[in-house]
């Protein structure tokens, strides 16, 4: 397959777009914030046209929510690496974290969405603002004069802007013409069929509520002692029950496969981290351990007394004492 | 004396009842061939008890001993050795039935490698191969060690303390060098010896090491000899290659030489492959540096900087001799060789006649006597090179006698009046009380150098002048030794007539003795000069002790006797024409016929002088200008009145004769005295080179070299302060520089991967 | 067309995603990477250099969460699990760091910070 789109028009889209970042980012004096940031979206949206031109003809659009989002979030995200001021910034990117969330969701990714929310939106983000509060001047509103240098200007905005976008053009180029020969790779029921062969009370309580169920009737179980497994095959869409008070079993036909039996994307998550990255997990853990650690040790405030100080302070404890 | 000698020194029965010593258990596994190895290891301690002397003498060193203990224990040691040679040499015909035989003492190199059925060796062990003459040599040396160890302890009395022991030590290590050189039974212990002599002659020149002339003068005969000893080696690696073997008796007897011998002797020397022909070309450098020939010759008469006992010992009787022993000793390979022999015998020509005439203008009495060595070990080489071995090794034993008398005669005076040498300043020596020995020694001497009538020196000349004209194509050589020997004369008188004859008179030297090596004596040795010589200008000089004297006079008596061994024997040619007729010298040689066993008949097929026989007329020449010599001598030189047998016209110490007939002849004695300027030829032609080139090369490696270097060393310090202001420090700037290198790599994976595919 | 505006899901879970879907993803990614890029280099301020780190994270986090429903294919959504966990370390210790430099120099200023200089 060709490029998606015309290398040309993604250049001169890149292009467009550096100049329009480097215009939007902060400068003293003249600002061109706002035609830039047109002009940077005007580039993206070019691309985004042409790519959903070519997927409207492969009948491949992406969900409508997703030109929402997307543009949400990159509108947010320039907004943030331009805003002069931190505060503004960490707030912009909360909305872009927002953004993001949403298009996991359109990804039928809903607990990393959520996840995301809560640790970026409600932890770190929050972290960030605390530190920006604890470390800046709450600087006057409108009055751009008092802003701290190093917020107001721009540190080589065009080759900053220019290395960026050139990465960026390469990387999307990249993308563009290797992904005709990508193809689904995974087969996804053997996951489901090992995330519901491991939940047989959830089973239950499904066919339960569907009805399937009489009393003292369960779906089977597999395995030995210990080990319980649902007896749901669902390749072939069949459910084995077993009567525990006669120990008798019988099999439920394709056609009473019950809607809502699937697994949540919360269990096929939680079944890939646990079975397949046990490791990674202790990893992970380890290092959040040390990342607390060396965050308690480098903001401790050192206090600093000399000798005398010390002399002083142990006489007048010690004379406490006495008296 | 001999049989009293024989009953007293009985050493062999007496070590073989004491052969169960393990250390001296005898060796019967000796791997080298031909000499049969003998059981007879007390041999081995000739050369074993100068290194005991050694040890004795660094003993007294680290104990301090202020005393003349190891001068008297380095006697005893040396003493010793000469006995263990006198047994050897009276027992010689009892030990393997009048063969060469050799005593090994321990493996030192045996190596074997390649195809282990027919392995390609090499053995050099430390072994000794005793022939006569081994013996012949060892005897003089030993003896003449001995006597003139004897002579230093008196004579070195004024360093009596840690440079006495430094002295002796010394002394002993060039007994035991000298012994391995001679006695060695392979050219690796040779070499071993020869560079252990080279070491003790630079140690013991540099003696005084205070004074920069004689560490000048070491280090001068150290670089000359160097030269020699490179060929010496040349030669020994040569003679390994082409012989594969290195032990003399293997050598002597392998089939190859033997081959190359019988074809020399038919003069086919195409037969003889130029490797063969070479070493002894190479060996023959080695000698000329070793026994100061031409042109190699210009360290000895420096090297007289040191003490006198070892100018008599080492640079006079015997060290120099090595280079004739050499060619003597590896004779059948100069045989084979078209123009090693005749090289030799026209280098020694040359070599006595230059020496010879830079002697004449000489008035360092010292040094006079260093040329004389000079031209007498041309004499022993041109004897050498005209196929007279045995007139070569007589000339090396009488020389070692008379010339170790003269020097340590000199030595005496140097020692009296305060190293005085200079012939100008001292006059009429042999009247001064207690200096009659000194004069007699000195007389003695001087008759045996100049070849005075039935001296030995006569003999022993005259040996090597008759060959000349005895062997074809050497007459010119002959006439020029004929007239260097009344040059000889001429000089040799010279001394004797201006120093010992004439009025008395003398003008003490610069210094008080010798230099003192150790400046701790200073203050005791002039406060001995003051008591012994007064301070007040008044000079007394001293005369020798009675250690100076013996061995004077048992020098005098060995000179004198010398010339008997002439008679002994008379059949091989005197006593030493028998010794060397039963060793390598001899070995095997194809002239034998024509030139050491020359009756008058043989000779008068190879060659006439005045239409007779040469060794019949040569006696009456020789006598003849020798005696010229020395009444020119006496005319020039010879002090007025009855003891200048009415022919001298000197009344004053510096006056002479001489003086004005010198005018006759220009500039000529003036370059003579400067020794024809070879030193500054050598230095016009070797040595400023040299400096321009180590200048041009230090100049080179400063600019060119260091500059390379310093150039590469300082391009990462210039690539560096180039790429540093890229290191700015700012966060972003390291983050651009990534970002654009990730960019460069994904560029080009995706032109060079991405355009592949 | 319409289905797409009510449902908030790009197609029913089980369904594959076109290559071309994807692309909009990859460059939405892409796009966020780069603006993140240009913020690190040009912004002098530690905390928004951080904050731009931060959306490089996220940037990655939907190029992973794209190919994770792309592929069907969950482990994509359990890295981003660790990405997270990484960027919150990240914070922690940043956050830490540009605590202690603010102390010493009082400004979040890269440039005050540039010892290291050749």
């Amino acid at each position: 397959m060709d490029a998606l789109i015309s290398p040309l028009a993604l250049y001169i889209a890149c292009a467009l777009g550096a100049v329009g970042v480097a215009l939007a980012l902060p400068t003293r004096g003249v600002s061109w914030r706002v035609p830039g940031a047109i002009l940077a979206a005007g580039a993206a949206g070019l691309v985004v046209l042409l790519l959903s031109l070519r997927a409207y003809d492969n009948d491949q659009l992406p969900n409508v929510y997703f030109y929402v989002f997307a543009a949400l979030a990159l509108g947010s995200a320039l907004r943030m690496i331009t805003h002069p001021r931190p505060v503004y910034s960490a707030l912009y990117f909360i909305l872009t974290i927002i953004a993001s969330s949403g298009v996991y969701v359109i990804l039928a990714a809903e607990f990393m969405a959520f996840a995301l929310i809560i640790i970026y939106a409600g932890a770190i983000l929050i972290t960030y603002l605390f530190v920006i509060m604890l470390a800046t001047q709450a600087p006057v509103e409108g009055d751009e004069e008092l802003q701290a240098d190093y917020d107001a200007q721009a540190r080589e905005p065009m080759i900053a802007a220019g290395v960026g976008f050139v990465l960026l053009a390469v990387l999307t180029t990249m993308m563009f013409n290797g992904l005709g020969s990508l193809t689904p790779r995974s087969d996804p029921v053997a996951r489901e069929q090992l995330v519901l062969e491991s939940l047989p009370i959830k089973v239950d309580r499904i066919l339960d509520e569907a009805g399937l169920l009489e009393e003292d009737e369960r779906v089977g179980r597999l395995g030995g002692e210990g080990v319980s497994k649902a007896a749901v095959n669902i390749e072939h869409r069949t459910i084995v029950i077993e009567n525990t008070r006669t120990n008798t079993t019988r099999s439920l036909t394709p056609e009473q496969w019950p809607e809502d039996l699937s697994a949540t994307n919360t269990e096929m998550v939680g079944s890939s981290l646990l079975v397949d990255h046990p490791g990674a997990i202790e990893i992970a853990g380890v290092i959040l351990l040390m990342a607390m650690l060396g965050a308690t040790v480098l903001s401790r405030r050192q206090v600093e007394i000399d000798e005398d100080a010390k002399a002083h302070e142990a006489r007048r404890l010690h004379g406490t004492e006495a008296s | 004396m001999e049989t009293m000698l024989t009953s007293l020194i009985d050493i062999p029965s007496l070590l073989s009842v004491a052969s169960a010593v393990p250390a001296l258990a005898p060796d019967t596994a000796h791997a080298g061939g031909g000499a049969a190895p003998v059981a007879q290891p007390w041999v081995a301690l000739i050369p074993m008890l100068p290194i005991l002397g050694v040890v004795i003498a660094a003993v007294c060193a680290i104990f301090d001993v202020r005393s003349k203990l190891p001068a008297f224990l380095t006697v005893g040691c040396l003493a010793g050795s000469f006995l263990l040679t006198l047994a050897v040499f009276l027992h010689y015909d009892d030990f393997n039935h009048g063969a060469p035989f050799v005593v090994h003492l321990f493996d030192w190199i045996n190596l074997a490698w390649g195809d282990p059925a027919h392995p390609t060796t090499l053995a050099a062990n430390f072994s000794f191969y005793v022939d006569k003459l081994t013996v012949l040599w060892m005897l003089f040396v030993t003896g003449l060690a001995t006597l003139i160890a004897l002579y230093a302890s008196e004579y070195m009395s004024h360093d009596v303390g840690r440079a006495y022991c430094r002295f002796f030590a010394a002394f002993n290590l060039f007994v035991f060098s000298m012994a391995c050189l001679v006695m060695g039974d392979n050219l690796v212990l040779l070499y071993l010896g020869w560079e252990g002599v080279g070491l003790c002659s630079y140690l013991l020149i540099g003696y005084f090491y205070k004074k920069p002339e004689a560490v000048a003068a070491a280090k001068k005969a150290f670089i000359v000899n160097r030269i020699g000893d490179l060929g010496l080696a040349l030669g020994i690696y040569l003679t390994f290659v082409h012989f594969g073997t290195l032990q003399y008796a293997e050598l002597f007897a392998s089939e190859q030489l033997q081959g190359y011998l019988a074809a020399a002797s038919e003069h086919r020397w195409s037969d003889i492959p130029m490797t063969a022909q070479g070493i002894a070309l190479l060996l023959m450098v080695g000698a000329f540096g070793k026994s100061a020939q031409f042109p190699l010759y210009v360290w000895l008469p420096d090297a007289m900087e040191g003490p006198t006992p070892v100018s008599a010992l080492i640079h006079a009787a015997t060290m120099v001799t090595a280079g004739v022993f050499l060619i003597a000793r590896a004779y059948p390979l100069f045989l084979i060789s078209e123009f090693a022999l005749p090289t030799v015998a026209w280098v020694g020509t040359i070599t006595a006649l230059l020496a010879a005439t830079i002697g004449m203008a000489q008035f360092d009495i010292k040094r006079i006597m260093a040329y004389s060595t000079v031209s007498q070990l041309g004499y022993m080489f041109a004897g050498l090179g005209m196929l007279t071995t045995t007139g070569a090794a007589f000339h090396v034993l009488t020389h070692a006698f008379f010339k170790a008398l003269l020097f340590l005669c000199c030595g005496a005076v140097m020692h009296g009046f305060a190293g005085q040498l200079d012939l100008r300043k001292l006059s009429g020596v042999a009247w001064m009380k207690g200096w009659g020995i000194v004069a007699i020694g000195m007389l003695v001497g001087c008759l045996n150098l100049s070849g005075f009538a039935f001296t030995a020196g006569f003999f022993s000349k005259d040996m090597i002048l008759a060959e000349a004209f005895v062997t074809p194509g050497y007459s010119v050589l002959g006439w020029i030794l004929i007239g260097t020997a009344g040059l000889t004369a001429y000089y040799t008188f010279r001394v004797f007539f201006r120093v010992f004859l004439g009025p008395q008179h003398a003008e003490p030297g610069d210094e008080h003795h010798d230099d003192h090596a150790d400046e701790e004596h200073t203050d005791e040795t002039d406060a001995h000069h003051i008591a012994a010589h007064g301070h007040d200008g008044h000079f007394h000089p001293h005369p020798p002790g009675w250690a100076i004297n013996t061995v004077l006079a048992v020098l005098a008596i060995g000179s004198i006797l010398a010339a008997g061994l002439y008679f002994i024997e008379k059949d091989s040619h005197g006593w030493v024409g028998a010794m060397v007729h039963d060793s390598s010298a001899y070995y095997h040689s194809p002239y034998a016929d024509h030139s050491d066993v020359a009756h008058a008949e043989e000779g008068a097929h190879t060659g006439l002088l005045f239409g007779q026989d040469p060794h019949k007329i040569m006696y009456y020449v020789s006598g003849v200008v020798g005696l010229m010599g020395i009444l020119l001598a006496a005319i020039l030189h010879g002090p007025r009145g009855w003891q200048g047998l009415f022919l001298g016209g000197r009344t004053e110490a510096g006056k002479c004769r001489m003086d004005s007939v010198a005018r006759l002849f220009g500039p000529i004695p003036r370059w003579a005295e400067d020794k024809w300027y070879v030193d500054e030829l050598y230095i016009a032609i070797f040595q400023t080179p040299l400096r321009v080139f180590s200048h041009l090369f230090h100049l080179f490696d400063k600019f060119v070299i260091d500059g390379i270097v310093d150039g590469v060393a300082k391009l990462p310090g210039a690539l560096a302060s180039a790429l540093r202001p890229s290191q700015s420090g700012q966060l972003q700037g390291y983050a651009a520089g990534m970002v654009g290198g990730v960019v460069v790599l994904l560029i080009i994976v995706l032109v060079v991967i991405g355009g592949a595919s | 067309m319409i289905s797409s505006l009510v449902t908030l899901a790009q197609t029913d879970y089980p369904e594959a995603m076109g290559a071309l879907t994807l692309a909009h993803y990859l460059f939405l990614s892409a796009a966020m990477f780069a603006l993140g890029i240009v913020g690190f280099m040009t912004r002098r301020n530690l905390i928004i250099m951080f904050l731009c780190t931060e959306l490089m994270f996220q940037a990655s986090g939907i190029a992973l969460i794209a190919f994770s429903r792309f592929h069907l294919n969950h482990t994509g959504q359990t890295f981003v699990i660790f990405v997270l966990t990484v960027a919150a370390a990240e914070a922690a210790m940043g956050l830490a760091l540009v605590v202690l430099l603010f102390r010493k120099r009082e400004s979040l200023s890269t440039e005050e910070w540039a010892e290291m200089s050749g």
